[in-house]
């Protein structure tokens, strides 16, 4: 090999290395709302799967590297609120004092403008973790949902 | 008919108060739990607002539940290494726990506005690994609204985190700073 190609494959390399370097570091964060929701569901039937068997829930709505399912959740609004971080959270009921806890996003949060306790909605958003009966706290844990928006379908 | 009517509403009120008194619960379904890794090559930040935390005021105990995915870092991959398998597998450990008990709850005033120093004596699970841990934090009593802020250190290695070689080993600290800041209601 001439002297000339070596110099080209090893700045291809570098250029390579560098690239992808760069694609690392600066990999965005999924965007669950421009992203396909993969299991349509009922916030009861949720909170209820959670109930049965939450290890083999785990395994089926949580994702090793975070990335976990993307939901849409059907339910009724039980409560409302905003977190520490002015996230709007929505409260959907499940059979049991369980719910589904939907936190919406700065830029999301006005879809909730209107709803009101007692509305029907439907969600899209990343489970967290799952609801469990937790003998500690003596209550429920809801079903965590982050990055959530109103679906108008 | 009207007596028993009279004293059943009776019984029915005193039930009704003696539970209320019972409990003695502040809850929080949105605490937000920071951590911080400092190295010379790059600060690491992440945090989570929603920590769901108990204090009871009659027996001083203090819980915390914190759902591991909801920690959001700035770079995406770093979030993915955190929720990894090596590192914290929040697949099969969604959740850390605190569970404490305040041991100078005599100190501390639930019924009285005012800020008190708190300790607690407890443990902490993480990853599925158990370790005694004692805090101190800062509750402050408002209007009936409890707000509490602690600083704590956790070393990872306790709890089976191990960068033993590599970029992480260098990147992250062995010693995390972590703060939380919960504001409950009863």
């Amino acid at each position: 090999m001439s002297k000339k190609k070596i110099i080209i494959v090893a700045v291809i390399v570098i250029l390579g290395g560098v690239g992808f370097f760069l694609s690392q570091w600066f990999m965005p964060h999924r965007d669950v709302q421009n992203s396909a929701i993969d299991i349509r569901i009922t916030a009861e039937n949720l909170v209820a799967e959670y109930l049965k068997d939450a290890t083999k829930a785990n395994a089926k709505y949580l994702q090793a590297e975070g990335e976990s399912k993307i939901l849409a959740v059907t339910g009724t609004i039980t409560g409302m609120e905003e977190d520490m971080k002015h996230q709007k959270v929505v409260y959907l009921a499940s059979a049991t004092e369980a719910k589904v806890s939907c936190t919406f996003t700065e830029k999301t949060n006005k879809d909730v403008e209107n709803l009101k306790v007692g509305d029907k909605v439907s969600v899209k958003g990343v489970i967290r973790s799952g609801a469990t009966y937790d003998e500690d706290l003596e209550m429920y844990e809801d079903v965590i949902m982050e990055k959530c928006a109103v679906l108008h379908e | 008919m009207k007596n028993s009517i009279i004293i059943i509403s009776a019984v029915a009120l005193v039930l009704l108060s003696a539970f209320s008194a019972v409990s003695g619960k502040y809850i929080t379904k949105g605490a937000h739990i920071n951590f911080f890794s400092h190295t010379s090559v790059e600060d690491i930040k992440a945090d989570n607002y929603k920590a769901v935390s108990t204090i009871d005021s009659e027996s001083g105990v203090v819980i915390f539940s914190i759902p591991m995915q909801s920690f959001e870092f700035e770079k995406a991959l770093m979030q993915k290494h955190y929720n990894s398998k090596k590192f914290l597998d929040t697949q099969t450990y969604p959740k850390a726990k605190y569970k404490g008990k305040i041991t100078n709850l005599s100190a501390i005033h639930f019924d009285q506005d005012g800020t008190y120093e708190a300790t607690i004596s407890g443990e902490m699970t993480i990853k599925g690994i158990t370790k005694p841990s004692d805090q101190k934090g800062t509750i402050t009593v408002k209007g009936g609204e409890v707000h509490v802020t602690a600083k704590t250190n956790i070393t990872l290695a306790d709890f089976g985190i191990g960068f033993e070689k590599g970029k992480p080993a260098k990147n992250i600290a062995k010693t995390i700073a972590v703060t939380v800041d919960a504001k409950y209601k009863k």
